[in-house]
């Protein structure tokens, strides 16, 4: 009866090594899930700033803001416009 | 080894086996079911809201987006003070104190206080340190430019159950496609049953909505809005509109009109507004109908530009009614060329006459006046056309100019359109691209709708809108150094079964330049004050924005 008390032995050696394991894993995992968390948190934060400054640069580029802003600084529309219909000679030949 | 012991080997083998089986069907083939039983525990699905999507004009800018707001929340039985809370809340809200009192006097765990709150005034309020007052982040519709383009984009409103839903324009139009689809994810609770709001499990089968690229060209717009804007106050006119297409490819670059709302706050405007007039509304179109109807006779072979009117001498009488030219004066003689450019009634009584009933309606039906063009905007409508049985010699000879007929300005500008693009009409429509959550890209294929006229009599007909705008009653207000094509339109209201005397629908439409046109335009000016006519007050407004779109898409002048 040598062989059942080798396996026995092989048995609790495994339940051992997995115990061991499985403390080893916890333990890193129990810190790594505070970490996650807190980078989550971070992720959060930096899309909520993201999103609030996005919705300054829209109201910045709005044609609406940027058009009043030139009123304000007093550009005004172009009332006459001129077009060259021909061009004309450089030289003219003799 | 004896027997015995191999008996109890396998059979402890085979048990281990079982169990292993047992196992794989509790954690592999229901694992899921599991998973949220065992969630269920400890939590309750809720339903979570994905992003909407942008609406973007065709410079990428986002005209209708998502912007953080907050939601203010309260736990009635976690506030010690319920007077000072209330009044610390109503001062940094601005609300009633007594509105907060009553929620905060409520027998529950969770009541909503105010939403739709800014970071800065959630600083404001946290600083207050308020036990049982917390914030839920939420995403409000946002449009960067205002109330540019408003109908054309409608607004995000709610719906039965308080979801937010799209109405009017590109918001009602594609709700669908820019809401996306909810997803699902654990809402935690504590022993007492109470929602832990932060705690929130990972969340599934989540789609955000698609952003959708318009065809909407931003600075047109803008230059479109602010230059009707001027024209309503300098012409004293009830409202106006002008829509702005791409007649080869049927994009609509600008729709614009006024009185319009600001999508954010649409709840104080009146209802009335909402819809879109430019393809909500219908009217009589009056002598913007001319080309239609001459274009048609035309390309049948019934005229041709040297034919001579036989009976434009004096007014036409057709079934008891008489009909006179707009300034009661008469050209005998006159021929085709000088009927548009006069805007001639009694020519055109001719021209429809010749056309008869037949021709006319297959005609408008190849034009698409009578049905829905098809635009991908919520609201289009379209009276349709009589039936043929129900067209006296009266209605024929009144089509004829415009008057007695109703449609839509879109169904018109797409009319038109066919005649700057050689005859042949598009599909008009406003969004060009649909660009998914996932990164793919869908883009919009123009679509054409048929050829109501050849190539031939589109060139003559343009040659005819030509020299309407250099020789007719708009000519003082015609770009010069440009070849554009334009017709007027000063159409009487109906009212009580018969023609409001005083009051008009002005209008302009035509396309520049002439020979290859970058895009056609429709000017409507409701009830103007200063003139009734459209000569002195769409076409100036036409022109003015024409110049301006010249210069823009950089297109110089050829004469």
């Amino acid at each position: 009866m040598k062989k059942p008390i080798t396996l026995i032995i092989l048995l609790l050696l495994i339940v051992l090594v997995l115990s061991v394991v499985r403390t080893v894993v916890s333990n890193g995992m129990s810190t790594s899930g505070s970490m996650l968390s807190r980078v989550s948190e971070e992720l959060d934060y930096y899309k909520t700033e993201n999103a609030s400054l996005k919705e300054m640069v829209y109201l910045k580029a709005s044609l609406t803001n940027i058009s009043s802003e030139a009123a304000k600084l007093g550009f005004v529309d172009q009332k006459t416009s001129f077009a060259i219909s021909s061009s004309l000679p450089i030289a003219v030949k003799q | 080894m004896s027997w015995r012991f191999r008996f109890i080997f396998v059979s402890i083998l085979f048990l281990f086996f079982i169990v292993v089986l047992r196992l794989f069907y509790w954690q592999v083939i229901r694992a899921q079911e599991l998973s949220i039983m065992g969630q269920l525990q400890y939590g309750k699905i809720i339903m979570t809201t994905p992003k909407r999507g942008e609406i973007k004009t065709s410079d990428n800018f986002p005209v209708a987006t998502n912007k953080v707001t907050y939601r203010v929340f309260a736990n009635p039985k976690e506030i010690r003070d319920i007077k000072e809370t209330s009044l610390k809340l109503s001062q940094a809200l601005d609300i009633k104190e007594a509105s907060v009192s009553a929620n905060l006097n409520l027998n529950l765990f969770w009541v909503s206080i105010a939403e739709n709150i800014n970071p800065e005034k959630r600083e404001e309020i946290e600083k207050l340190k308020l036990p049982g007052v917390g914030f839920e982040q939420q995403f409000t519709r946002f449009y960067p430019e205002g109330s540019m383009a408003a109908q054309l984009i409608g607004f995000v409103g709610r719906d039965d159950l308080a979801k937010s839903k799209g109405y009017f324009g590109v918001e009602g139009y594609y709700d669908m496609l820019l809401k996306g689809r909810e997803g699902k994810a654990i809402q935690v609770h504590d022993a007492f049953g109470r929602p832990i709001l932060a705690k929130l499990s990972s969340i599934s089968n989540q789609i955000d909505g698609s952003d959708l690229m318009l065809t909407i060209d931003r600075s047109a717009q803008f230059l479109v809005e602010r230059i009707l804007k001027d024209g309503i106050e300098k012409y004293g006119a009830e409202s106006g509109m002008v829509g702005v297409i791409n007649p080869k490819t049927g994009e609509i670059l600008a729709m614009a009109s006024f009185p319009n709302f600001d999508p954010m706050n649409y709840e104080i405007y009146s209802e009335a507004l909402y819809k879109n007039p430019f393809i909500s509304d219908t009217y009589e179109p009056g002598s913007t109908f001319k080309p239609l109807v001459m274009s048609a006779a035309l390309n049948s072979k019934l005229v041709t530009p040297k034919t001579k009117c036989p009976i434009c001498a004096g007014p036409v009488s057709i079934g008891g009614y008489d009909i006179h030219t707009w300034n009661d004066k008469y050209n005998k003689d006159i021929n085709m060329v000088d009927v548009i450019m006069h805007s001639d009634n009694t020519g055109m009584v001719y021209v429809a006459q010749k056309l008869k009933v037949d021709g006319m309606i297959e005609y408008l039906k190849k034009y698409g006046i009578g049905d829905l063009t098809g635009i991908d905007l919520q609201g289009e409508v379209s009276p349709g056309l009589k039936p043929k049985n129900l067209w006296y010699p009266v209605d024929l000879a009144t089509t004829g100019f415009g008057q007695g007929i109703s449609i839509t300005p879109i169904e018109l500008l797409s009319a038109i359109s066919a005649i700057a693009n050689k005859g042949k009409r598009m599909q008009p429509h406003v969004v060009s691209a649909i660009q998914n959550s996932d990164g793919s890209n869908i883009k919009i294929v123009p679509k054409s709708l048929g050829s109501p006229i050849s190539e031939e009599t589109a060139k003559v007909m343009t040659e005819i809108m030509v020299n309407a705008v250099d020789k007719g009653e708009a000519s003082w207000a015609r770009l010069k150094g440009y070849r554009i094509a334009g017709k007027t339109g000063t159409a009487s209201i109906p009212i009580a079964g018969h023609y409001d005397p005083t009051q008009t629908i002005a209008s302009f439409v035509g396309f520049a330049p002439a020979n290859d046109p970058k895009f056609a335009m429709i000017v409507i000016f409701h009830k103007p004050q200063s003139s009734i006519y459209g000569a002195e007050t769409a076409a100036p407004v036409f022109f003015k924005i024409a110049k301006d779109l010249l210069i823009y898409y950089q297109i110089p002048p050829n004469e």
